[in-house]
């Protein structure tokens, strides 16, 4: 009889468990047949709008090289993978006025990124982006604020990750003078991936979906005709994809856990809640008009819940061109 | 027939003038010892009677590769500058500055209308879409001024004999102009040369292309 209680309880959990997944499923359909219809309107926007207004084309190469002293956002000095990453991307946007005060840019990009030594991560990105644009009167030291959407598509190497990021961002800002430029951004930032298989029952397996909120502020300081410095603060909280070995306190804290054998068969990413401040500076030179050289650095601190606490630094060198 | 008459006389005298006119030749170096490009030299008549009453140009700033072409414009006072575009895109040039203050509404092409510059001083373009764009346009109240080249020389030709105040200004000079006045003495037929070194400090510019900062861009 006990046995028969306990079979039945059984029963009953995966039951519940079936119908979860179900749901799940139907919500990742759901989700796929918007990102589907966004990504279509998208096209449409892309397509549509530079018929009906004359506009700029604005044309952009970028390419950078940066180093990520703990690419897995691993808490634990055993778990701290470094790694080098190499990317391009190339832009095409038409910048639309649309009267005095406004104007709206859409556009698209198509980038790609390469791991010195998880290659499994290498990934490429085709993305497109509508931004509307207000500036309170004449001239360079106008007040302005921009709202933007942004849709990409990325996909990995190792494909459990890829994913479609949608992105708000509210923007702006204000040149204080011939030197001096600031401006601040929020951005509401969502990556819908593919749930992967439920390896705990009741955790999802869906570790590579995030929500984060992102607030930055940046500060530009014009050196000379050439040069300037930036310097950035972010504070960002939202879902973060830490890859460890695994302990009972991240566990228990996250939310979500995968296989993530992009960095080895034995490892888990474990999506938890976390608050990340970051500060950043960088220098930039323009070789020519048309062209920007950069380097920065960028330190982050990340406290997650269950005390699944971890630090990253960013150094990178850039390269801008916009014909 | 006395109007005839005289509009000979006027073509006869305007055509024997360089005959009996003198030159200055001008080199405009910077602290360094290097030629400064686009620095404007003005010489005003000590005896103002004597200079003649110039008929003030049309001139042109042109709009090409989103930047004002040339950097440096000089003109007489009254004159007439139009603005062409030459890109592909649309401009909206505007001035704040005290000498001339004006904009031209988004336009590609030759759509803009002449701006007449009718005050003297300097005049600082820009364009609303396009940030980075700056541009000068100095208006002289004598009509004897020249530009100088990226070899830092400059020539003011056909100049009546006879004594100048000549001063130079640049958009980067640390001083302002009237330091750097001289008097300099022309004489019929022959060349005077001088030279000028400058002060110069670097202008911040708003940069075109910034991997870190784009409001322009997305």
């Amino acid at each position: 009889m006990q046995w028969d209680a306990h079979a039945r309880k059984a029963h009953a959990r995966k039951a519940r468990a079936r119908k979860a997944r179900a749901r799940k499923a139907r919500a990742r359909e759901v989700l796929a047949r918007h990102a589907n219809h966004v990504a279509r309107a998208f096209l449409f926007l892309l397509a549509a709008l530079p018929q009906a207004a004359r506009g700029d084309w604005l044309l952009g190469a970028d390419a950078s090289l940066r180093h990520d002293d703990n690419v897995g956002n691993a808490q634990y000095r055993a778990d701290i993978v470094e790694d080098s990453v190499i990317g391009a991307r190339l832009s095409v946007y038409q910048a639309l006025p649309l009267g005095e005060s406004y104007s709206l840019t859409v556009g698209g990009d198509l980038g790609g990124e390469s791991f010195h030594r998880f290659t499994g991560l290498d990934n490429a990105s085709l993305g497109a982006t509508i931004a509307l644009r207000k500036k309170w009167g004449l001239g360079a030291f106008a007040p302005w604020a921009r709202a933007s959407l942004s849709l990409a598509r990325l996909d990995y190497d190792y494909s459990y990750r890829n994913a479609w990021n949608y992105r708000a961002t509210l923007a702006s800002g204000r040149r204080i003078d011939d030197r001096w430029n600031l401006w601040a951004d929020y951005a509401y930032e969502r990556r819908a991936a593919h749930a992967g298989a439920q390896e705990v029952p009741g955790l999802s397996g869906d570790a590579y979906s995030q929500n984060s909120h992102n607030l930055g502020a940046h500060l530009q300081y014009a050196w000379n005709e050439r040069a300037s410095v930036v310097l950035g603060l972010l504070a960002r909280h939202g879902d973060v994809v830490s890859t460890t070995a695994g302990s009972a306190r991240i566990f228990y804290a996250s939310r979500a856990l995968a296989e993530d054998p992009a960095f080895g068969p034995e490892d888990y990413a474990y999506r938890i809640r976390a608050t990340t401040y970051g500060v950043s500076i960088g220098l930039e030179f323009s070789p020519t008009a048309h062209s920007a050289l950069g380097c920065a650095f960028a330190r982050f601190e990340t406290h997650a819940d269950g005390g699944n606490n971890y630090t990253k630094s960013i150094p990178q060198i850039t390269w801008d061109y916009r014909f | 027939m006395n109007k005839l008459l005289a509009a000979a006389g006027f073509a006869f005298l305007w055509a024997a003038a360089p005959a009996c006119a003198a030159e200055l030749h001008v080199f405009v170096k910077d602290q360094r010892g290097r030629p400064v490009a686009d620095a404007v030299v003005l010489a005003t008549a000590m005896d103002p009677k004597g200079a003649p009453r110039a008929k003030p140009p049309i001139d042109a700033v042109d709009q090409v590769d989103k930047q004002f072409v040339p950097y440096v414009k000089p003109v007489f006072v009254g004159s007439k500058v139009r603005f062409p575009n030459s890109d592909h895109i649309r401009h909206q040039v505007y001035s704040f500055s005290p000498a001339k203050k004006f904009e031209l509404p988004l336009y590609g092409g030759t759509d803009a209308p002449p701006v007449i510059f009718d005050k003297p001083g300097v005049v600082v373009l820009g364009c609303n879409i396009h940030d980075w764009m700056v541009g000068y346009i100095y208006v002289s109240e004598t009509p004897f001024f020249a530009k100088t080249a990226a070899s830092g020389t400059a020539a003011i030709l056909d100049l009546p004999p006879g004594d100048y105040t000549v001063r130079v200004w640049h958009p980067s000079m640390q001083r302002g102009e009237e330091t750097t006045s001289r008097r300099l003495t022309v004489s019929d037929g022959a060349a005077t040369n001088a030279e000028w070194q400058l002060d110069l400090k670097p202008i911040p510019r708003i940069p075109r292309v910034s991997g870190a900062a784009s409001p322009n861009y997305p």
